[in-house]
């Protein structure tokens, strides 16, 4: 079986359209950081959250007004799971007092409905700023190890189109992360540590797409004249395409897999690695390869791609 | 030719290697469901006894799970070193406190190094490091080389006690590291008890024997500062609760008994604090609050308030041994005490020469008794009594024992998952493990047909590698764990849907089915190898930076990954080479 086969797609004549619509996804997305900023878990921002499962099902109100008379400030949400509440308040370091006075209130307030505390999770400030501090360092050294990699096996007009393209898809997800953050109560899509796990994700994805167009492309290259580039650009991006979309196709399986099965907790993740193969796989072929295109025409050189003799 | 055979050779090996590793695993599993399947708990413990050594040797090479996944308690614990340099400044005054504190607020919010924030903060006020530490010709560089030292010894010793506190009191398993300069990590599977976990690790388990001030000296000192507190202040309306002065808060009974109502502790504790109340102490001295509430007759709880020197008399450093029991009514649960000969000596002389005077027992600042002592104590025993019950008493016994920690230590991270979200855990990675892979191998079959075959083959052979690895090299798998199998599965296919995408465009070509499959497997070779060289290195960076569940989603990727361009480029091409060689492929063998 086949989708795509023999395609003939004018991938670098609709560049234009392309950079429209890159650049309205990432103005949106940049308004909205502005605007509305990022829905911080409590890894970043520091803080205490408890998960409590009930026996039977209470309304949200009610366990709000019990929890309110007992004196426990913060918020309150349905979790993910059946009869699971989210409870997130302020980080204090003894989760001995904050367990007493939550067990204390319902005990009391709902006596024929027993529950368990399921998960706490504590964050001190400090760690907080300890963990954006080496997210960010992580996400910095994973671009510059992709921009030195690739500017080795390829040139570096080629490395730096790959890591704009990454800049692209990373960027488009933070939006959407910052558009739809906590519209969605069963997806609250909060920045915690495993969305930067699915950011290094996505970028590892990302450039994985735009590599093989770039094989492609090296091995159809050489002996050329920069007048025909145009054509062996398309020509390397309709002949991959078949594969770009099946790996796409499978990999999407999986994550949507991971987004319905594995819980509240892998949510977020699933979400944000969901969104960025779609974005990635675009970006590939409409980000990465153009903007290499563009620049290598405006350079006028012939471009010289390393390995490109021998393969 | 020979090198194909090594090949084949490599795959058998490869495959037992991880079965084999796996083994363990397979037994730990079949081992709980027959444990499982027994309805008496005679049978099942007879079970376990005719079975323990079994049972013992696949626990520990079996598949470990992680904290997420088996329920447990992970622990992020501070050594206070504002506290510890305090500690170790030789005059300190007002001016010096205020800095450390100002210290303190920045050190909390940020993970900046303390020595640094210290040195910036008194070269903002131009002062000096060795006016306040070690010698005063000493540079300020000197001296921050030997406060890191001081506050790397701290950690050390800080991390060998609270593994003392948690060995003694018995948890399977525990992992106890130290990360960066002021930071223990604990690792606590499958723990019962959290709060009491909690108590035993953070009390810095410092105690003191002090001598109470002389009679009339705790009236005479609550008068003082009920006064000073009382007077109308600068800011403030006198009718504010905390300007109506002490006694509203604090009963006086005699001449040397005081005590608060458990409702208004904190409060006082608070009053007490301020500077107008503490320049009205006597020198060398200090207002403590009991450990403990007493009942009142009338039903009300009452903490007893105490006027003790400053100065120890002796510090727990001299205890040797520490026992819970049960005191001579065989009610009270009290902690004995044993001391160490320079201790008994010293406890001998300071026994003997205050006899028919009270000696508070203060461990963290908070008094649990203070007898009168009867007549000279020589053997070196001594007793903690006013203890809740006798599990808090056990507790004590371990905190004893373990010693005290240089600086106080605080959780400043804790993520705890119960077993039964654990459990939940488990079935969601499991659902999701065995949907991905369906979901993966019935699209690789439909659309390659015998390619997507071989490819599941590879499939299959990856997941047992990643596994294997984890289980032989004593990784947990956890659930960024099992996400990270997951999708490193969609992405396994990758280098497989290259290769094979490849070889339809050679068959399209017109080449024969051997010279498509080797030109498609030579030439998709640097495209596998780019793609996966890149996905490995964002998997090493994830691994060294990030830290707990990321790492273990890290790992599994690196696995993976690995396993994958070792499935893609050796195991399928040999399967294909021995399906044409026993002519079985043709050029429509990949759909």
């Amino acid at each position: 079986m086949r989708i795509f086969s023999n395609t003939s797609i004018d991938f670098l004549g609709r560049r234009k359209i392309a950079y429209a619509i890159s650049l309205l996804l990432l103005l949106t997305g940049l308004v909205s950081l502005a605007v509305r900023g990022l829905n911080y878990g409590i890894d970043f921002r520091g803080g205490s959250e408890v998960v409590l499962r009930f026996e039977q099902d209470v309304p949200v109100g009610e366990l709000r007004s019990v929890m309110r008379d007992a004196g426990v400030s913060g918020t309150i949400k349905q979790y993910g799971m059946d009869r699971s509440f989210l409870l997130s308040t302020v980080f204090n370091g003894d989760t001995n007092e904050l367990k007493s006075l939550i067990s204390g209130a319902l005990n009391s307030q709902l006596k024929g409905n027993p529950f368990e505390i399921v998960r706490i999770d504590a964050v001190g400030p400090s760690i907080a700023s300890d963990l954006k501090w080496s997210a960010f360092k992580a996400m910095g050294a994973a671009l510059l190890a992709i921009l030195i990699y690739v500017g080795i096996r390829f040139e570096l007009k080629f490395a730096a189109a790959g890591v704009v393209a990454i800049f692209h898809d990373v960027l488009i997800v933070l939006g959407l992360f910052s558009l739809l953050g906590g519209v969605f109560e069963v997806m609250p899509l909060e920045m915690d540590q495993s969305i930067i796990a699915a950011f290094l994700t996505i970028a590892g994805y990302s450039i994985t797409d735009t590599v093989v167009v770039y094989d492609r492309i090296r091995e159809n290259i050489r002996n050329r004249k920069p007048s025909e580039y145009e054509q062996i650009f398309n020509e390397s991006m309709n002949r991959t395409l078949s594969r770009t979309i099946i790996t796409s196709c499978t990999t999407l399986l999986t994550v949507l897999v991971l987004f319905i099965f594995a819980g509240p907790a892998i949510r977020a993740f699933a979400f944000a690695v969901f969104a960025g193969i779609l974005v990635g796989t675009y970006s590939s072929v409409f980000v990465a390869a153009p903007l290499a295109f563009e620049w290598i025409k405006r350079s006028k050189a012939p471009v010289k791609l390393r390995g490109s003799q021998k393969a | 030719m020979k090198n194909k055979r090594y090949n084949l050779l490599l795959i058998v090996g490869v495959t037992l290697l991880a079965l084999w590793s796996l083994v363990p695993t397979w037994k730990e599993y079949s081992l709980g469901k027959q444990l499982e399947a027994f309805s008496s708990p005679r049978d099942s413990l007879n079970f376990v006894l005719n079975h323990r050594d079994e049972i013992e040797d696949a626990r520990q090479k079996g598949l470990k799970l992680g904290l997420d996944l088996k329920g447990g308690m992970h622990l992020v614990m501070e050594v206070d070193q504002i506290d510890l340099f305090m500690q170790k400044a030789w005059n300190r005054d007002a001016k010096f406190d205020a800095i450390m504190e100002e210290v303190g607020r920045q050190a909390a919010a940020t993970d900046a190094d303390v020595i640094d924030l210290v040195s910036a903060a008194f070269r903002k006020q131009n002062i000096r490091l060795s006016r306040y530490f070690y010698d005063i010709r000493n540079s300020d560089s000197e001296i921050q080389g030997k406060l890191r030292k001081e506050a790397a010894d701290a950690l050390v010793r800080a991390r060998e006690i609270i593994r003392n506190r948690i060995d003694q009191y018995g948890v399977a398993e525990p992992m106890i590291t130290t990360q960066g300069n002021r930071k223990i990590i604990i690792e606590l599977p499958g723990i019962s008890d959290e709060n009491r976990m909690r108590n035993l690790l953070k009390g810095t388990a410092k105690l003191e024997f002090r001598l109470l001030r002389e009679k009339g000296a705790l009236q005479r000192t609550l008068d003082a500062i009920n006064t000073a507190l009382s007077a109308p202040s600068s800011s403030g309306s006198s009718n504010d609760a905390a300007n109506n002065g002490l006694y509203s808060f604090v009963q006086v009974y005699g001449s040397d008994n005081a005590a608060v109502r458990a409702e208004n502790r904190e409060l006082v504790s608070d009053m007490l604090k301020r500077p107008e109340a503490l320049s009205q102490l006597p020198p060398d001295s200090e207002l403590l609050l009991a450990a403990r509430a007493d009942e009142a007759d009338d039903g009300s709880r009452l903490y007893s308030l105490y006027l003790v020197r400053k100065t120890p008399e002796l510090t727990g450093g001299v205890i040797t041994e520490a026992k819970a029991t049960f005191g001579s009514q065989g009610v009270q649960p009290e902690v004995l005490m044993s001391m160490n000969s320079e201790g008994t000596s010293k406890w001998a002389r300071i026994t003997g020469a205050n006899i028919g005077k009270r000696i508070a027992i203060v461990l963290d600042g908070a008094v649990y008794s203070a007898p009168v002592v009867q007549s000279k104590i020589p053997n070196g025993n001594s007793v903690i009594n006013g203890i809740q019950s006798l599990e808090e008493a056990k507790d004590l016994e371990i905190v004893l024992k373990a010693g005290a920690l240089p600086a106080p230590v605080r959780i400043v991270e804790e993520r705890t998952v119960g077993p039964s979200l654990g459990a939940d855990y488990i079935r969601a990675g499991l659902q999701s493990l065995i949907w991905g892979f369906s979901a993966v191998v019935v699209f690789m079959i439909f659309y390659y047909r015998q390619g997507g075959l071989a490819a599941d083959v590879a499939l299959v052979l990856n997941v047992l590698i990643v596994l294997s690895v984890l289980a032989g090299f004593n990784a947990s798998l956890s659930l960024p764990g099992i996400a990270g199998i997951v999708l490193t599965m969609g992405m396994a296919v990758d280098a497989n849907v290259l290769i094979y995408e490849r070889i339809r465009e050679e068959l399209a070509a017109g080449r024969s089915i051997t010279s498509a499959l080797s030109e498609g497997y030579d030439r998709a070779f640097s495209s596998i190898l780019d793609s996966h060289v890149t996905t490995l290195a964002a998997a090493f960076l994830l691994y060294t930076y990030g830290i707990g569940p990321i790492q273990g989603f890290a790992v599994t990727l690196m696995i993976g990954t690995a396993a994958s361009l070792f499935t893609a480029i050796v195991v399928t091409r040999e399967i294909f080479r021995l399906l044409v060689s026993k002519n079985l492929m043709s050029s429509k063998s990949f759909g």
